[in-house]
């Protein structure tokens, strides 16, 4: 009996123009984010390139490695970025580093090129989140309330027709028949994607599988929520209507104002006001090691040469223990700031998450690695590159490369020096991460959409037992 | 004969279960709106407040003119309560400083990436998504829905003229979508009041403007529904069309537009520009330590043979001189560096010019991305705002360095660090002395550049005139359609 019904929801829906008109513009939607997600990657991945070589380029020529300036680094873009954009455009991604010290990031996408952020991007994330929920309600509408319009749901029940078996048939078989075929072409995009040269990495294709799984998740949890509101009316126009206010306020609505809401309700130290205390703090230290300078003499006063060691073996350390301090007094305000955003993402989220909308997006953009976690990892990530640095040059030239004022001092006595070689220089690449680091913080959101579906389908169920079916 | 016709429609209209449940939702998500808009443009007032006394304080607390440092921010408009635009993700402060370049940094959303993941909601939105989709709820079936119940060969049982029946039925389901916009737009409005939004007589009459462009918007929606309904036999299938004609409208042209802009005419990352700058002035930098080396082994030539006080003396003599020369050519390669960076910087915004340019031609073909348009250049929030802010505070910067190298000369103490070593007299380090702290009275204070109501508002008209173009030639169409349609 259940497949009786599969079969003929499956034949009601693939033979409908409605499925064809709906289906074609979906598949031209999913190419499209697909082809042009790859084109951004294969740009993205250009223009850090160039910046690169740029950075390196300035160095050339320099004969000293503690006359090294600007080693810049960047955050190397990730394929799945230009799939599921999350945070990525909105952090900045350009960090200077030096041996020590803070490192500011700058240059969001969003921040350089404004009219980005006027339209966004089209992404597959967008795609399934806006498109496909607003596909299934379109479908799902007039499960119930059309079929009693049409006349076909009496027939159906004057077989011995179990209501559960209807609904269960119901839901399978649209879901069936809407999902399945969406997969050709994201099947035909992952072909494109690689197509047009952009590499993926088993566990990339591992995780891309399950963002494509949770936004069938998400579509599913749609569908019963329609045959839901369906089965709880008489008329299809009303559960359409119905079904339209539910959309705009889970899909457009609550996950923006929740968030500004309950954000809000959370104090949050302020940027401006911490980096304000860092800046008066280094000015303290700074006139303190000035005095010290300015009471420097020299042991040995016999060889000028000596002398300069000296005096740079002296600036190194109190540049060190001048750093030092700024990393203590920095690093406590940084930590207070990030506890406090934790606690608000927390609750904001935590609210936000009533919408399976938003539990869609931040299941999809932890597995992408595009979520909020992403900052924090390619801070971490950065850190640990600044030690790195620090030791190469500490190696190179016995002085660590603090964040305060260093002298060089060149006498002139014609020896050639030889120019450093750029290449020697750690590179910086930002490590992905891994279906391991990003599974934990997906799992929950992709459980609640799947309650969502089980939630919303014993809701329709309940519905339709008390509804009149002639 | 329209009068009826109109009272006929506003009866049928006003008395479905569409009408309520459009007031209710439009209603509540304006209010919400604005009351969220309210809420963030005082934070950010509050923020750019706290910015302006920190950058007070922390000008008073230097100790030296050499490096005076400062920093600029952008100052809130009003008319973000309705229109934030790109306000969250332009950077709010530069840091000011004699060797670094003005650059806009601290966006809300690179602080606070939280509120990046779904952004804001705000009047524009509303008006632009939620408002344009009951725009099509209400007119998909205006004309097709009839002919199926039957009533419209009864109305053309009478003498009815077609022109009359459409008009009135466009005009008809316009009514019963302004109500749900204006209600709620005076609600707003008597919330922005109630807490004290300073919006002035020019954010007043961008807000009326920016009301009209919204008029014009869902007019459009109105008539390409009704355009819809008269192409179409059976209302599923016009419902069907327009609603992908909404999606591809609303939600896809703007964002393809905008995407094939940045690939049709790409742009260099601020990365590379700087690494450009940064080679330069390296190479400068390095021309001149050679010279500065070349300059040192000319003046000690005639100190040769003298007698250790007589070098003592003839070094006091020329160290004024000396130290002016050296000075005079830093600045000197300060100027070309400066001029190379700014040549950079032109380069860059024209491009960027250019590219936005084209992506506001391809997006203009969707009537959403010219209203968002509209919207945006009405309350300052559009792309311009990066740059206009950045040009503001570049000519900030330079006459802020003018003054504080100014002063330094005036109070006498000289630029950089001094260290001589000599292998008779040994080392010798000397830093500018501090002079107690600084008189910082006189330091100019940057003003942010206002919007200009009549640029504005002129280049905004180009915006609602095409939505209002569009709008016409979409009732046309229909008009057309209908007068073709069978009635029965």
């Amino acid at each position: 009996m259940l497949k009786l019904v599969i079969q003929k929801e499956l034949r009601d829906i693939l033979t409908s123009t409605k499925f064809i008109v709906s289906f074609v513009s979906c598949a031209l939607l999913i190419l499209l984010a697909f082809a042009m997600g790859a084109a951004g990657y294969r740009a993205d991945v250009a223009r850090v390139e160039a910046a690169r070589r740029e950075n390196l380029k300035q160095m050339e020529g320099l004969t000293d490695w503690m006359m090294v300036r600007n080693n810049r680094i960047f955050l190397t873009p990730q394929p799945l970025a230009s799939l599921v954009a999350g945070v990525s455009d909105d952090i900045g991604r350009t960090m200077e580093v030096r041996g020590r010290g803070e490192m500011p990031q700058e240059d969001t996408r969003y921040g350089e090129e404004p009219v980005f952020a006027m339209f966004r991007f089209l992404d597959l994330e967008f795609i399934f989140q806006t498109v496909l929920s607003l596909f299934a309600i379109v479908f799902a509408f007039d499960a119930v309330s059309g079929e009693k319009e049409r006349g076909t749901l009496r027939l159906s029940f004057a077989n011995p027709l179990p209501r559960a078996t209807f609904m269960a048939g119901k839901l399978a078989g649209s879901f069936l028949a809407l999902a399945v075929p969406l997969l050709v072409p994201i099947l035909i995009g992952c072909a494109v994607f690689t197509l047009m040269g952009v590499p993926l990495t088993t566990d990339e294709w591992m995780r891309l599988a399950l963002i494509i799984g949770s936004g069938l998740l998400y579509f599913g949890a749609f569908l019963a929520l329609g045959i839901a509101v369906s089965a709880m009316t008489r008329s299809s126009s009303t559960s359409f209507l119905a079904l339209l206010v539910i959309w705009i306020f889970a899909v457009l609505i609550i996950p923006r104002s929740a968030i500004l809401i309950a954000g809000r309700a959370v104090d949050v130290p302020s940027l401006d006001d911490i980096n304000a205390k860092k800046f008066r703090y280094a000015e303290q230290l700074f006139a303190e090691d000035r005095a010290a300078m300015n009471a420097f003499s020299p042991a040995d006063r016999s060889d000028p040469r000596k002398m300069i060691e000296e005096f740079q073996k002296f600036m190194g350390n109190i540049n060190d223990a001048r750093q030092k301090k700024m990393d203590e007094f920095s690093s406590r305000l940084n930590e207070e700031r990030a506890n406090a955003q934790g606690v608000q993402s927390s609750v904001a989220l935590g609210i936000a998450r009533i919408s399976p909308a938003t539990c869609f997006t931040l299941a999809a953009s932890a597995l992408a690695g595009t979520s909020l976690a992403l900052q924090d990892r390619y801070i971490a990530q950065a850190r640990a590159y600044q030690v790195s640095f620090a030791k190469f040059i500490l190696g190179k030239t016995g002085i660590n490369p603090g964040g305060g004022m260093v002298f060089r001092m060149r006498i002139g006595d014609g020896e050639q020096e030889k120019p450093i070689d750029t290449h020697e220089l750690p590179a910086f690449e930002y490590r992905r991460p891994v279906l391991a680091d990003v599974l934990p913080a997906a799992l929950p959101d992709a459980g609640v959409l799947a309650a969502c579906v089980f939630l919303f389908f014993a809701v329709a169920h309940v519905a339709f037992r008390r509804y009149d079916l002639r | 004969m329209f009068g009826t016709v109109l009272v006929k429609e506003l009866r049928a209209v006003l008395l479905s279960p569409k009408f309520p449940a459009t007031f209710a939702v439009c209603s509540l998500l304006i209010v919400l709106s604005v009351f969220i808009g309210i809420r963030e443009f005082r934070g950010a007032a509050a923020r750019y407040a706290e910015g302006l006394e920190l950058a007070a304080q922390t000008l008073r607390t230097q100790s030296t003119w050499m490096n005076l440092s400062t920093t600029a921010y952008r100052k809130p408009d009003p008319m973000q309560v309705f229109v934030p635009g790109v306000d969250g993700d332009v950077g709010r402060l530069s840091p000011i400083t004699g060797t670094e370049d003005v650059k806009l940094t601290n966006s809300r959303y690179a602080d606070d990436p939280l509120f990046a993941l779904f952004r804001s909601i705000d009047c524009a939105f509303v008006v632009q998504v939620v408002l344009s989709l009951f725009a099509i709820l209400f007119t998909y079936n205006a004309v097709n829905g009839e002919r199926e119940s039957g009533t419209l060969q009864l109305t053309f049982a009478g003498a009815v003229p077609r022109t009359t029946y459409i008009l009135a039925k466009i005009a008809g389901a316009w009514i019963a979508l302004a109500i749900p916009l204006i209600v709620p737009v005076l609600l707003g409005i008597l919330l922005v009041v109630v807490y004290g939004v300073p919006l002035g007589a020019g954010g007043w009459a961008r807000c009326g403007l920016f009301m009209l462009a919204s008029l014009f918007y869902f007019t459009f929606f109105v008539a390409l529904g009704v355009l819809i309904s008269a192409l179409t036999r059976r209302p599923a299938m016009s419902f069907l069309a327009a609603l992908a004609a909404w999606v591809v409208l609303v939600l896809i042209v703007p964002r393809i537009a905008v995407m094939a802009a940045g690939t049709l005419r790409p742009v260099p990352s601020v990365a590379e520009t700087e690494g450009w700058i940064d080679a330069f002035a390296k190479d400068r930098m390095d021309e001149q330590m050679k010279a500065l080396g070349a300059r040192w082994q000319e003046r000690q030539a005639p100190m040769q043979g003298m007698s250790p006080e007589a070098r003592q003396a003839y070094q006091q003599s020329k160290q004024q001189e000396w130290a002016n020369e050296d000075d005079a050519a830093r600045q000197e390669v300060q100027k070309e560096i400066d001029a190379y960076r700014v040549r950079v910087n032109e380069e860059q915004g024209n491009r960027v010019a250019d590219q936005e340019r084209l992506a506001f031609a391809l997006a203009r073909f969707s009537p959403a991305s010219a209203y968002q348009i509209a919207a945006m250049t009405l309350a300052g929030t559009g792309v311009s705002l990066k740059a206009t802010n950045e040009a503001a505070m570049r000519e900030y910067r330079r006459a802020f360095t003018q003054y504080a190298a100014g002063k330094q000369k005036e109070s006498g103490t000289q630029a950089g660090f001094r260290i001589t070593v000599d292998s008779q007299t040994g080392f010798h380090f000397s830093a500018p002395r501090e002079r107690g702290t600084l008189d910082v009275s006189g330091v100019p204070a940057f003003a942010p550049p206002g919007v200009k109501l009549s640029e504005v508002v002129s280049s905004a008209l180009i915006d609602t005139g095409l939505i209002a173009v569009l709008a016409l030639l979409a009732c046309a169409a229909a008009l057309a359609a209908f007068l073709r349609y069978d009635v029965r």
